[in-house]
């Protein structure tokens, strides 16, 4: 069969705009945890903590996120469907309309303009180039695969067109707001309902931002990079829509012990225990598939990426759960361990898993051999390191911190001060810092690793030669 | 119990019911070969 002329030079574009503000929201990270244990690092009233840590979310999510799931996805849509993209023209525009909505904003932020819902920040004209930004790429996926040559779907592109869909629906109803200015506006829902749709939108832009796509990935990756297919594709398609099905009740579970309806939030939290069931799914399918394959986790630098990432995701989808359990919540709810669970989530899953595509696509993209395995395999060590010096941190602060808020006195007064639980904090801020700064270098060498590889690599077919 | 509360149930009583059906028909005998095709297909397109 003839190979149809796809578009890669839109997936290296957002490549490389992806990676670059992933080192942005990297960078951020680390200097906002120096702040907490250095306080003269804040610089008011642009670079304090309020103000960065926003853009660091934004960043890490939207900018590196959702800007290598753009570049993925152009990639994914047009192999599977084995047709060029629907609109090069339109792809283009999207490149461009991303990096200014990007840059509107971090703008935005850090000049203090914040609707103050934490993952959607942004003010009401962001949030309409926002919504034209996804309406662009939406179409522009859909349209591929309508005029797709293949019969069947491949199980990521289910997870695409979920992301699409579900990202759309979440994005409008928590964006309802009434404009007062041109950057300042106030929730079209009141007291309890906005931070039940609040919640509904946070927690579900979890399942459509950092779930659905990374699995889209994540079975399009590990066959390719293992060579073997996976193990079932049925397995696959009852995960997904388990999963679908699942998921849009569970966002009250940030909502335990508020005055959300009890039924509610009971509801909640059995969907987020019967949420394991799917998201197990897919981490079984993933081990399965490498029944007999397993020494290329020493050979295959690509295989090392992609089951850490699952794993991560396995860890992950049995402590969300726990967490959203009424007991479990009331004690670890508002303290550290928070943060080590959403980064396990954001720098071991997601973040893993798209260097490994990252990695497999650039040679490819650039017709180069990758410049140097050994420096793949050290990236590899250093954000895995990074982030488990990060998350266990974290946990065992959250611990301690719980454990100090709800001593008692034998007369019923409280142990402790909150200043003395937050001066306890400060050992583990610090080695937080510090697991951020090896989690930098380790996005260093990568960067290193791929700009040598689009430069100076060796040509594919001299390699091969050899 | 009122129209609201219906609504709410009926929604979720038919998501379940169309969630049943597609995992009934995922595991049905007849169509397990064909829903696998999609796994190796997407090996060949290199």
């Amino acid at each position: 069969m003839e190979t149809p002329p796809y578009n890669y030079a839109i997936v290296r574009s957002f490549i490389v705009w992806s990676i670059l503000w992933g080192v942005v929201a990297v960078l951020v990270g680390v200097l906002i945890s120096f702040q907490l244990v250095e306080p003269a690092l804040n610089l008011p009233p642009y670079l304090t903590y309020g103000r960065l840590r926003p853009l660091h979310t934004n960043a890490g999510i939207y900018g590196w996120g959702i800007g290598s799931f753009f570049a993925l996805f152009y990639y994914m849509v047009q192999r599977l469907c084995r047709t060029p993209l629907w609109s090069d023209g339109l792809a283009r525009f999207q490149l461009w309309l991303f990096n200014a909505t990007i840059i509107t904003a971090a703008v935005t932020l850090l000049l203090g303009y914040t609707t103050s819902k934490e993952y959607h920040e942004l003010e009401w004209p962001v949030d309409i180039m926002v919504v034209v930004l996804w309406v662009v790429f939406s179409v522009n996926i859909i349209m591929t695969i309508v005029r797709r040559r293949e019969e069947q779907m491949y199980i990521s592109l289910w997870y695409m067109m979920a992301a699409l869909v579900g990202v759309a629906v979440l994005y409008l109803v928590n964006a309802a707001e009434v404009p007062v200015s041109l950057f300042k506006s106030y929730s079209a829902y009141a007291g309890t309902n906005d931070a039940n749709v609040q919640w509904w939108f946070g927690h579900n832009a979890v399942a459509m931002v950092l779930t659905a796509p990374p699995l889209a990935v994540f079975y399009y990756f590990l066959p390719k990079s293992t060579g073997v297919p996976i193990f079932s594709h049925r397995i696959s398609i009852i995960a997904f829509w388990s999963l679908v099905f699942m998921y849009l009740w569970t966002g009250a579970h940030h909502l335990l012990w508020t005055p959300v309806p009890d039924w509610v939030q009971t509801l909640a939290m059995a969907f987020s225990i019967m949420l394991i069931a799917p998201s197990w799914g897919s981490v079984f399918n993933g081990y399965l598939s490498m029944n007999g394959q397993w020494h290329q986790m020493r050979e295959n630098y690509l295989v090392k990426f992609l089951i850490l990432g699952i794993t991560f995701y396995g860890l992950q989808t049995l402590q969300g759960p726990s967490q959203a359990i009424r007991t479990f919540s009331a004690f670890i709810h508002y303290t550290e361990w928070v943060p080590g669970h959403v980064h396990m989530g954001a720098m071991g899953w997601v973040s893993m898993v798209l260097f490994a595509a990252i990695y497999y696509l650039v040679p490819r993209l650039y017709d180069r051999e990758l410049y140097s395995i050994p420096l793949a395999n050290l990236h590899f060590w250093l954000v895995l390191i990074g982030q488990l010096v990060y998350s266990v941190s974290m946990w065992i602060a959250g611990l301690q911190q719980a454990g100090m808020w709800h001593a008692l006195n034998s007369d019923g007064s409280l142990t402790y001060t909150f200043m003395e639980t937050l001066v306890e904090m400060y050992p583990y801020w610090w080695i937080r810092a510090i697991g951020g700064v090896i989690y930098l270098a380790g996005v260093l060498v990568f960067i290193y690793n791929l700009v040598r590889t689009a430069r100076s690599g060796k040509p594919a077919a001299d390699a091969v030669a050899a | 119990m009122d129209w609201a509360s219906v609504l709410y149930l009926g929604v979720t009583g038919g998501l379940l019911a169309v969630f049943i059906l597609i995992v009934l028909r995922t595991c049905g005998k007849r169509n397990r070969s064909r829903l696998e095709e999609p796994k190796h297909r997407m090996l060949d397109d290199d």
